[in-house]
């Protein structure tokens, strides 16, 4: 009998047509590749098969019994091999439609290059940011009718496009931006990401009013800790300002805080932590900082000292809600342990490769130029065309979007050879190409995500998963493996 | 609970792969009850 084969993974060669093995046993002939890992945790060690994205947790003092004289299926070998045997080539197909067979569905649109701040590790240039331009509400909205043809003739029609005005400072130019999110709130999902400053009651009357998904930005929890790295151009913090904002969206459902983790606020997370709890924040990103321009690079913190802090700021929501009751969902995490638990249900493309820029999502810069991700804005090798000039569909083909698209891991060292491969993805593209030499390098940080998937497979093997998720996060999942 | 601790855990979910992943912004819809 012929076992269902995997794929291999970015291609269409089988395993099965390649040798006549049965694939009976682990990690020879055409069997499963499981590698151990050791995940820190006192009782289980992790087997992995990183093309799939397979994973078990066995108790160390099993896994020889489990690999290999363990309870026996006399068709398929041991019991867990077995199983997964039967179910490898779907695993595989599915995480070759997530790296390969997804169509663009967002676009951070850039409607200004200004911005009232100058945050240390911002990612536009900073002589764009200060003296850039407006796009005019007649050419937002012309955009926005180019989007919604283009997302009209290439999605399902029960999918709803998003678009994130994004920055620089998107509410700079609030009129044309909110011309746009009241012409288009039937087409689009809207989101904003804001520094908060100019977010006034009238603002967000608006905003909530049309369910507009907000993104804030705040760094600390003390005011001189946040004004390090967040502050205008003549180095005045804005802490009070933002934290007013937030509390006027207590109550609201669709909003979230993005902290940009730096060694400026790293020793100070926990505090962060404490107050997002207590004021309410229903999510936020704890993002570690992208070092793809230099002046965010001086402010980078090293790897171990990265995971030391943001595991112990998990550590403390966790502690929080099990006193509350009430969850701080830390997204970016919540986002490693869904690409764990139920890979396809991912929200965030940072971590899968290739990521999603160029093929989930592209950025619009204010005259109209297309690039994979905002990360690209300000690099012109990666400027893919014009939404104004060009067809999109050729754009997202060009040569400049295949750059970000085609970066493959397996052709990454060390990551070719990582189990947890799909689990980090080796982000992030415009820092390996801008801070390291080019695209088949790793970004800015590896023992840091290393560390974050350990601590996620710990969280499961203790059955505390669920607590660093939202509330609903499995509702529309269905169970596609479970041994325990 | 060491006594309850099992030989095995091993779960996957599956779903429809959308592709409405966004990177480091977060599109909250709802999702946060």
């Amino acid at each position: 009998m012929r076992r269902p084969a995997a794929k291999v993974a970015g291609g269409s060669i089988r395993k099965d047509e390649t040798a006549p093995s049965r694939g009976r046993f682990i990690n020879t002939g055409n069997g499963p590749t499981l590698q151990p890992i050791d995940i820190g945790h006192s009782d289980y060690l992790a087997l992995i098969d990183p093309d799939t994205a397979f994973w078990s947790l066995v108790q160390k003092d099993q896994v020889g019994s489990v690999l290999s004289g363990g309870p026996f299926d006399r068709a398929q070998g041991p019991k867990l091999l077995g199983a997964y045997r039967r179910k490898a080539a779907a695993f595989g197909a599915e995480m070759e439609k997530l790296r390969f067979g997804l169509k663009p569905s967002a676009v951070y649109f850039n409607p200004t290059e200004r911005c009232n701040l100058d945050c240390r590790y911002c990612y536009i240039p900073s002589e764009m940011r200060r003296h850039g331009r407006h796009m005019t509400r007649e050419q937002l909205m012309e955009a926005m009718a180019r989007l919604d043809k283009y997302f009209d003739a290439t999605l399902p029609k029960e999918m709803k496009p998003q678009i994130v005005f994004h920055g620089a400072e998107p509410l700079l130019n609030r009129e044309a931006v909110f011309a746009g999110i009241e012409a288009y709130k039937k087409r689009f999902l809207f989101g904003i990401q804001t520094n908060a400053t100019t977010l006034d009651e009238e603002a967000l009357s608006f905003l909530t009013e049309r369910g507009v998904s907000l993104g804030l930005s705040l760094d600390a929890a003390n005011p001189a800790v946040a004004q390090r790295t967040r502050r205008t151009w003549d180095g005045k913090g804005v802490f009070d300002t933002v934290v007013k904002a937030m509390r006027r969206l207590r109550g609201y459902e669709n909003w979230s805080v993005i902290c940009t983790v730096t060694k400026e606020n790293l020793r100070h997370l926990n505090d962060l932590v404490d107050f997002f709890h207590a004021e309410e924040v229903p999510t936020c990103l704890l993002n570690i900082v992208r070092c793809t321009l230099p002046p965010a690079r001086e402010i980078k913190p090293g790897d171990a000292e990265a995971a030391k802090y943001f595991l112990a700021a998990l550590e403390r929501s966790h502690e929080l809600y099990r006193k509350t009751g009430r969850k701080l969902v830390v997204a970016n995490f919540a986002n490693i342990l869904l690409a764990i638990v139920a890979p396809a249900a991912r929200r965030l493309m940072c971590d899968i490769s290739p990521c999603g820029g160029g093929r989930c999502f592209f950025a619009l810069a204010p005259n109209g130029d297309l690039f994979p991700c905002s990360e690209f804005i300000g690099i012109p090798r990666f400027k893919g065309g014009n939404l104004f000039r060009d067809d999109l569909g050729n754009v997202l083909k060009s040569e400049a979007f295949r750059l970000v698209t085609e970066r493959r891991i397996e052709v990454i060292e060390p990551c070719r050879r990582c189990a947890i491969r799909h689990f980090c993805g080796s982000p992030c593209p415009a820092e390996a190409h801008e801070m390291n030499g080019g695209m088949n390098r790793t970004g800015a940080f590896c023992e840091f995500y290393e560390e974050q998937v350990r601590y996620a497979f710990r969280l499961i093997a203790d059955q505390q998963a669920d607590d660093y998720l939202w509330d609903d996060w499995d509702k529309d999942l269905r169970q596609s493996f479970a041994m325990s | 609970m060491k006594g309850a601790k099992k030989a095995v855990i091993a779960v996957r979910k599956s779903c429809k792969a959308r592709g409405t992943g966004l990177s480091h912004y977060i599109l909250m819809a709802k999702r946060s009850k």
